[in-house]
């Protein structure tokens, strides 16, 4: 016979098996994610990190030595850090707004299309986005070259190296089209995932077409809104490859220098070879920080833990 | 029934020693990473490959149970990415047993410990001998040989004779032109004066009077060294750097960028289109190499070698005062071993073999001079009137410094040139920028003067 207080205990183990079993099974799933996660991002920070306190360069390859936070020293002492960190911030920013934006728009006007039209106007968008970086990038300069070698010159009468006389609008410009693209896609996917009901409920309303997007669409987008821009920043803060081929930041001094570019430059470019890999770690590193906060930031401001939160009630 | 049994034997034994004799000669694989970039430069793959075929002949005559099998690699595309790829290779020690690069890779390779010293090589084979004695500087470092000279070069300063005689000029005032040059007679300030009046007059558009490369590179140095400016002190070996000269530079580009000679945005043009242009006769003076003799008339003039000649003469780049002395500047590269290799003596035994005026003669189809004494004296070389009309320019030349920092010394320079050309800072501040940024990144590996 077992006395209430022998229950107890049965069911305070009970209770704990319980608990045991609770995060036993998620955390078996998890760990796949776990070990990738460890190995490809924590991995590469943590190497990277190491590296900016080495003086690895070509020179010293085979025998780097730790020089502590010199590489940092060395950046924050530049007189140019200023000019590229205001220049990251204004490429992140405009092409940022350019590519959420343009891709919100892209992705309302075709979902007002029929699919066979709508289908059509996305892999149109989407080319940019499939054609490898370089052949991307060499197509706009030709676009945009001298007479009589521009199309663009050639159409205008007026003969310049377009890319040059306008750096920035072009790097956003050729930045911005691909990048609209991801943001077609996933824009598309959640705006057909609203319930047509809502959208029949507006109609009745007497809702006009702006008062739908302001008050149906953009308010159950945030999710996707806040994932676009986090992804992009992220990217953007990282990505180089279009501007080093369109400009290799300039023209002239700087211009289009924007702070993933520098530490590739440092790290990989130099005309004779002399590259320093400990400093473009070091540049990389203020990258990853950076990045880390931004990533907060948005968590914060779309108000992530709301969008987590359990329904308060449920409809079955 | 004897017979074929014998006969049976007969082919077993015929199958066994082909499959020893198979087995005991072994084949060693080399490899050979080169670079033109110029396309006309591919002798310096091919030369390799041909050189091994004569080092299997001669391995078969001595009897060897091994040959060569030569693997080349032949850059087109840019020195960046070139280099990039041999570091990498260097350091996961994947490195070709040879490598064909600039005299300016000795530093930077040598300290971090990947080319082997040649001396001992140099001393047991007579073919080296041969090579021009001065080029050997360029690919000594610290008292070793690195590196066996190929391809010196000069840098001329081209002309277009159609369009100075559009402006006026009679044929006898632009057949004169190298030679006033020669003399300190045709200085910068008149490159500057007919450029001005050639726009003024319509034959070439505003920013078309004098092109130089698009990008970073050795051109800007010879026109610093007409200003006077030294790279590196002879006797400490430490890198220097002339503010006069510096600032004469960047006048003069300046200058140019602001009164219309040259265009604010030129650096960044896509070589390309740079040579384009310039083909096209959109230009009416322009810095570049011998080898872009051929490369103009090979890969970017429909009228071949012939419209070349026709449109282009040269001279050495101008003195900076009148009466002063005119400059230009070589490049040479030079095949390595690397350090890494398990067939050092093969690639060794490989570079003596092309090392002759049978190799080094076929420097001239990419606009390069010889490297060896006795390819001078070859009936094609003197043949060659490009070549053997710019020979004269070996007296005048000169070379960037072997020196590790010299990559970040050369980067610095041309960011101040970017700076003056596209308006964004005055000459004084462009040479007070390079001082401060010269010596923050290299400290006492440099001195200013």
């Amino acid at each position: 016979m077992s006395t209430p207080a022998a229950a107890t205990d049965r069911g305070a183990a009970r209770h704990g098996g319980n608990r045991a079993s609770s995060w036993k099974l998620p955390a078996l799933f998890l760990l796949p994610a776990l070990i990738i996660v460890l190995l490809f991002f924590f991995g590469p920070a943590i190497v990277t990190g190491y590296l900016s306190m080495t003086d690895l360069s070509a020179r010293t390859l085979s025998d780097p030595s730790f020089v502590g936070f010199d590489n940092y020293e060395y950046v924050l002492g530049s007189r140019w850090t200023p000019l590229i960190l205001r220049n990251t911030l204004f490429y992140v920013g405009v092409t940022l707004l350019f590519n959420v934006g343009m891709g919100l728009v892209l992705a309302i006007v075709i979902s007002g299309m029929s699919d066979r039209v709508g289908n059509v106007f996305r892999l149109l968008w989407l080319l940019p986005r499939i054609t490898s970086p370089v052949i991307y990038v060499v197509m706009w300069q030709a676009l945009m070259a001298r007479a009589p070698y521009g199309f663009l010159s050639q159409l205008t009468g007026q003969s310049q190296n377009w890319v040059n006389a306008y750096p920035w609008h072009s790097v956003i410009l050729i930045n911005g089209v691909v990048g609209a693209s991801l943001g077609m896609l996933i824009f598309t996917a959640a705006i057909r995932s609203i319930p047509e009901d809502l959208f029949r409920a507006a109609a009745v309303d007497g809702a006009t077409t702006w008062q739908t997007v302001r008050r149906v669409i953009l308010p159950l987008m945030r999710w996707p809104i806040m994932f676009v821009t986090a992804y992009q920043t992220l990217s953007l803060l990282a990505s180089f490859e279009y501007i080093l081929l369109l400009t290799n930041g300039g023209p002239g001094f700087f211009t289009t220098e924007v702070w993933s570019l520098w530490a590739y430059k440092e790290a990989f470019q130099s005309y004779v070879g002399n590259v320093e890999f400990g400093l473009g770690a070091a540049m990389a590193a203020f990258l990853v920080v950076t990045g880390i906060v931004a990533s907060l930031i948005y968590l914060r401001v779309f108000r992530f833990n709301d969008l987590l939160a359990r329904p308060k009630i449920e409809v079955n | 029934m004897r017979n074929s049994k014998a006969i049976r034997y007969l082919f077993a034994f015929v199958v066994a020693a082909a499959v020893t004799f198979a087995a005991a000669q072994q084949t060693i694989t080399l490899e050979a990473w080169t670079i033109g970039p110029d396309e006309p430069a591919v002798h310096r793959a091919e030369n390799l490959e041909a050189a091994a075929l004569i080092l299997n002949e001669q391995l078969a005559a001595e009897g060897a149970d091994y040959r060569v099998e030569l693997v080349t690699d032949f850059e087109t595309v840019s020195w960046d990415d070139f280099r990039r790829r041999l570091l990498l290779a260097f350091d996961s020690g994947l490195a070709p047993d040879l490598i064909a690069s600039s005299h300016l890779d000795i530093a930077v390779w040598s300290e971090g410990g990947f080319l082997m010293e040649l001396d001992g090589y140099i001393a047991e084979y007579d073919a080296f001998d041969d090579v021009v004695e001065s080029l050997w500087d360029f690919t000594t470092y610290k008292g070793a040989v690195y590196g066996i000279p190929i391809n010196p070069e000069a840098r001329p300063f081209y002309f277009n004779k159609t369009l100075l005689a559009e402006l006026g000029w009679s044929a006898d005032e632009i057949e004169a032109l190298p030679g006033r040059i020669l003399e300190g007679d045709f200085i910068w300030d008149d490159v500057v004066e007919v450029s001005l009046e050639a726009i003024e007059a319509g034959v070439v558009a505003p920013g078309h009077g004098y092109w130089h490369r698009p990008a970073d590179g050795p051109d800007y140095y010879h026109t610093y060294m007409a200003y006077g400016g030294r790279l590196q002190d002879p006797d400490t070996g430490q890198l220097v750097f002339t503010q006069d000269a510096a600032l004469g530079l960047f006048t003069l580009l300046g200058r140019m960028a602001d009164e219309g000679v040259i265009l604010r945005d030129l650096i960044g043009t896509p070589w390309p289109e740079w040579h384009r242009t310039v083909v096209d006769g959109e230009v009416l003076f322009n810095s570049a190499g011998t080898w872009s003799f051929a490369e103009w008339a090979t890969q970017f003039s429909d009228g071949g070698y012939d419209h070349i000649w026709e449109t282009f003469g040269f001279a050495l780049q101008p003195a900076a005062e009148r009466g002063g002395t005119p400059t230009t500047l070589s490049h040479p590269l030079a095949y390595y071993i690397w350090s890494g290799t398990d067939h050092a003596d093969l690639a060794a035994r490989l570079l003596s073999i092309v090392t002759t005026p049978e190799f080094d003669v076929r420097a001239m189809e990419s606009g390069h001079l010889p490297a060896l004494e006795s390819t001078r004296a070859e009936d094609a070389f003197l043949e060659n009137e490009f070549l053997s009309q710019v020979s004269y320019m070996v007296d005048y030349t000169s070379a960037q410094p072997v020196h590790d920092g010299f990559g970040r010394y050369a980067d610095i320079v041309f960011r101040s040139i970017n700076a003056v050309e596209s308006g964004q800072l005055t000459p004084e501040e462009a040479v007070e920028l390079t001082v401060e940024e010269l010596q923050r990144a290299l400290g006492d590996q440099v001195s200013i003067e």
